[in-house]
């Protein structure tokens, strides 16, 4: 009995004692063998690791863009193209779940680790991130002179507080789609400025041409902000006030933007009152489908209607800057995704390196022809290959150079739900001076 | 071989004698308590106190304000907008489910050729996830090209489509229409299940003694049923009160906020613009309102089971 209750017992010690015996001789043979193994393997081996060591190792967060190729691809060539630096890819969702892109970065960049070092951004959280301190300025890198190669607009959403915190990377903006076959004959000139707009379009829509004279996006959604940016901006009025300290969304200039857009349904009626609940797609098909004459929208419409299969209008589609007010200029709301560096990034030098790079000429020329997205740099709309691989992109430059800011502002977030709200509200009950100095209080709240 | 296998035996008794009986359960019953906690009741008790800083993850704020946010609250005419809009959703949907559920299940529990079939696939909208729901309504109610204004123009009941979304007065009772749809059905499967366990022998009785279809549903059937409707009415408002997939796909809570809710205002306080503070309170707002419709319909069903008694 004491025999089997002991057994165990003191077996146990003599085992645990041999174990380790048994681990330390181990080691020492594996130290050994691993010893010989590096030496019988050469240099090659060790030369690789000692280059990889000396590569500054930084990461780098997009939201993941596809086209012939990804921004995995895009990176690797980066890697290949030189030994200094060692660029990690870290994929956030796609831009179509922005919202978790944006929620992804804030969490990475609030916690000032320095991961990622560099990342890209959409437009309207460039201020956010500056005022939070987690952009870096990049005026020294990139001094006057540099950035007069890049499109004025998308720099100066770029800009925050005076400082350049974020490079133009790629953009889109709003347009003005119009049909080609209809407007021969209402005149055949595109117009430039809105009442000429809603006079043709007004015309085609009584002669039986179309069903709609003017197609735009009046949902309570970011896009309503896009348009009443371009629809604002082409008076001469704008939604903050330089400062971005204070609103001047209930000004005459605004106001008048906004009831323009109110009487192309109640008063003009060349825009059905389903606008109100359309964003982008809801507005294209109609458009796509021959319904209709004019249409405000995104790039991201000419290819649909230039295909067969899902187009009536193939051929027939023509796209301009979008019309502005009797001494206004035409504005085009930007988007698009621009760089930045993150203010803890222990391999400053490094980041900027890639930043410098996936900016660069050469880089933005393959991003167009491979991903489809436009450059930020107007001097590429005049390259050779662009012009023949992607002869839209190339015909917008003249759209481009309108481009518009949304209001820049660390409180963007907020600013644009009380935006969204408000001017649907001016839309809806025709309100549109009481609605608009309702909101302007509200964004004076936020931003002042 | 036996003396091996009685030290753990020898053992197990002692142990027992060491901790009371009552502790001995509330050993067993640690895991368990202690796995709830940390995914219910943690989380809840972080919200609170969430509610009460301005924690916002852009302005990196994080700092005890007390009540601020709830003062903030009470004047914010968005947040007592959204919770009108919940309200009137959740009354009017849960009202409309009821009674309809309450028909089809009078129908469904009478025997006729086809019941499985016709129960089984009463079922087939209450399976369909609420995205896709949401997404064919928007075409069903479409302004310009959906069939539901095809349907109304051409039988003469509207003289011009209807812009079902667009328009404030008609975007909440179209939304309410697709949650009615979705989930009548799964009121009508809680009530048929209530309706089968009325005893046939009382219902027999009152036909014996004379009565007619409607005396016997509203003398017999419906007070025994009660129970189980105040519970299905119950579980139903609470689950529409939390309504967000519908409005957010339909509508995004326009136009002019004519259809903005309390999840949907939340959603974009919390994650839109990353107030976490704020966006607590509203949530916080939230779980007090749906506290009081639950507390209100439980002391309606005790009152109901001790008048019975």
């Amino acid at each position: 009995m004491t025999d089997i209750k002991k057994g165990p017992v003191t077996g146990s010690k003599p085992v645990a004692h041999v174990t380790v015996a048994d681990r330390r001789q181990f080691l020492v043979g594996s130290a050994g063998l691993l010893g010989a193994a590096t030496l019988s393997l050469g240099t090659g081996l060790g030369v690789r690791r000692a280059r990889a060591q000396s590569r500054a190792e930084i990461s780098f967060a997009s939201a993941a863009f596809f086209g012939k190729e990804t921004f995995g691809d895009l990176i690797k060539a980066f890697n290949e193209s030189q030994d200094r630096v060692l660029v990690k890819n870290i994929e956030l969702p796609p831009p179509s779940s922005s919202t978790e892109v944006y929620q992804g970065l804030v969490q990475q960049l609030a916690r000032r680790t320095g991961t990622p070092d560099v990342f890209s951004q959409d437009v309207i959280w460039i201020a956010g991130f500056a005022a939070a301190g987690w952009a870096l300025p990049l005026d020294e890198y990139f001094p006057a002179d540099k950035r007069s190669a890049y499109f004025s607009g998308t720099l100066n959403a770029c800009t925050y507080d005076g400082k350049l915190t974020a490079l133009p990377w790629f953009m889109d903006s709003g347009m003005f789609y119009y049909r080609k076959d209809v407007l021969e004959k209402h005149g055949g000139k595109v117009p430039e400025n809105w009442a000429d707009m809603a006079t043709i379009a007004a015309t085609a829509q009584k002669a039986g041409d179309v069903d709609f004279g003017y197609l735009w996006q009046g949902k309570q959604a970011e896009v309503l902000v896009c348009d009443a940016v371009e629809i604002i901006t082409s008076n001469n009025g704008a939604i903050l006030a330089p400062d971005g300290k204070s609103s001047l969304i209930n000004q005459k200039a605004a106001v008048d933007a906004i009831q323009f857009l109110h009487d192309t349904i109640n008063a003009t009626k060349i825009s059905p009152q389903d606008v109100l609940s359309w964003d982008e797609e809801p507005s294209r098909q109609p458009f796509t489908s021959g319904k209709a004459m004019f249409m405000r929208n995104w790039s991201y419409v000419y290819p649909i209607a230039q295909d067969a299969k899902a187009s009536q209008v193939v051929d027939k589609v023509g796209v301009a800057p979008l019309p502005s007010f009797p001494g206004g200029k035409s504005a085009a709301c930007l988007g698009g995704y621009q760089l930045g560096v993150n203010a803890n990034s222990k391999q400053r030098e490094a980041a900027i390196e890639l930043l410098a790079w996936l900016s660069s000429t050469e880089t933005q020329h393959r991003i167009a022809l491979n991903f489809g997205l436009a450059p930020t740099r107007p001097a590429l709309f005049q390259d050779e290959q662009i012009k023949k691989e992607q002869p839209f992109m190339a015909s917008l430059e003249k759209v481009f150079t309108g481009a518009t800011a949304r209001p820049i502002t660390p409180e963007y977030a907020k600013v644009t739900l009380a935006l969204q709200s408000g001017i649907s509200k001016a839309l809806v009950s025709g309100n549109v001076q009481a609605e608009m100095d309702a909101l302007s209080d509200q964004i004076n709240k936020i931003v002042g | 071989m036996s003396a091996a296998a009685t030290v753990p035996g020898i053992g197990r008794p002692r142990l027992g004698k060491a901790l009371p009986s009552a502790l001995w359960a509330l050993l067993l019953l640690t895991p368990a308590f202690v796995s709830l906690a940390s995914v219910s009741f943690y989380p809840i008790v972080n919200g609170l106190y969430l509610s009460l800083t301005n924690t916002s993850l852009i302005t990196q704020e994080n700092e005890f304000s007390g009540f601020a946010n709830y003062v903030q609250l009470w004047g914010d005419a968005q947040f007592w907008n959204a919770w009108w809009h919940t309200m009137w959703f959740t009354a009017a949907s849960t009202v409309l489910e009821t009674v309809i559920g309450l028909c089809m299940a009078l129908i469904l529990c009478e025997a006729f050729k086809g019941r499985g079939l016709v129960r089984a696939a009463m079922l087939v909208p209450w399976a369909m996830p609420t995205v896709v729901t949401s997404k064919m309504f928007g075409w069903l109610f479409d302004g310009q090209n959906g069939i539901i204004n095809y349907i109304l123009l051409h039988a003469g009941l509207i003289d011009q489509n209807i812009n079902w979304y667009g328009s404030p007065d008609t975007a909440m009772t179209t939304i309410i229409i697709a949650d009615v749809w979705k989930t009548t059905p799964f009121m009508a499967l809680l009530l048929l299940t209530g309706l089968q366990t009325v005893p046939n022998s009382l219902i027999e009785a009152a036909r014996m003694d004379g009565a007619k279809g409607w005396i016997t549903f509203w003398y017999i059937r419906l007070p025994l049923l009660m129970p189980t409707l105040l519970i299905a009415g119950l579980f139903r408002a609470l689950d529409a009160f939390r309504v967000f997939d519908l409005v957010y796909v339909l509508t995004g809570g326009g136009p002019a906020d004519s259809t903005e809710t309390l999840s949907t205002l939340s959603y974009k306080v919390l994650f839109s613009t990353l107030q976490f503070g704020y966006g607590s309170a509203v949530s916080t707002a939230m779980f007090v309102t749906e506290g009081i419709i639950a507390l209100a319909f439980c002391l309606y069903l005790i009152r109901q089971i001790r008048r019975a008694q």
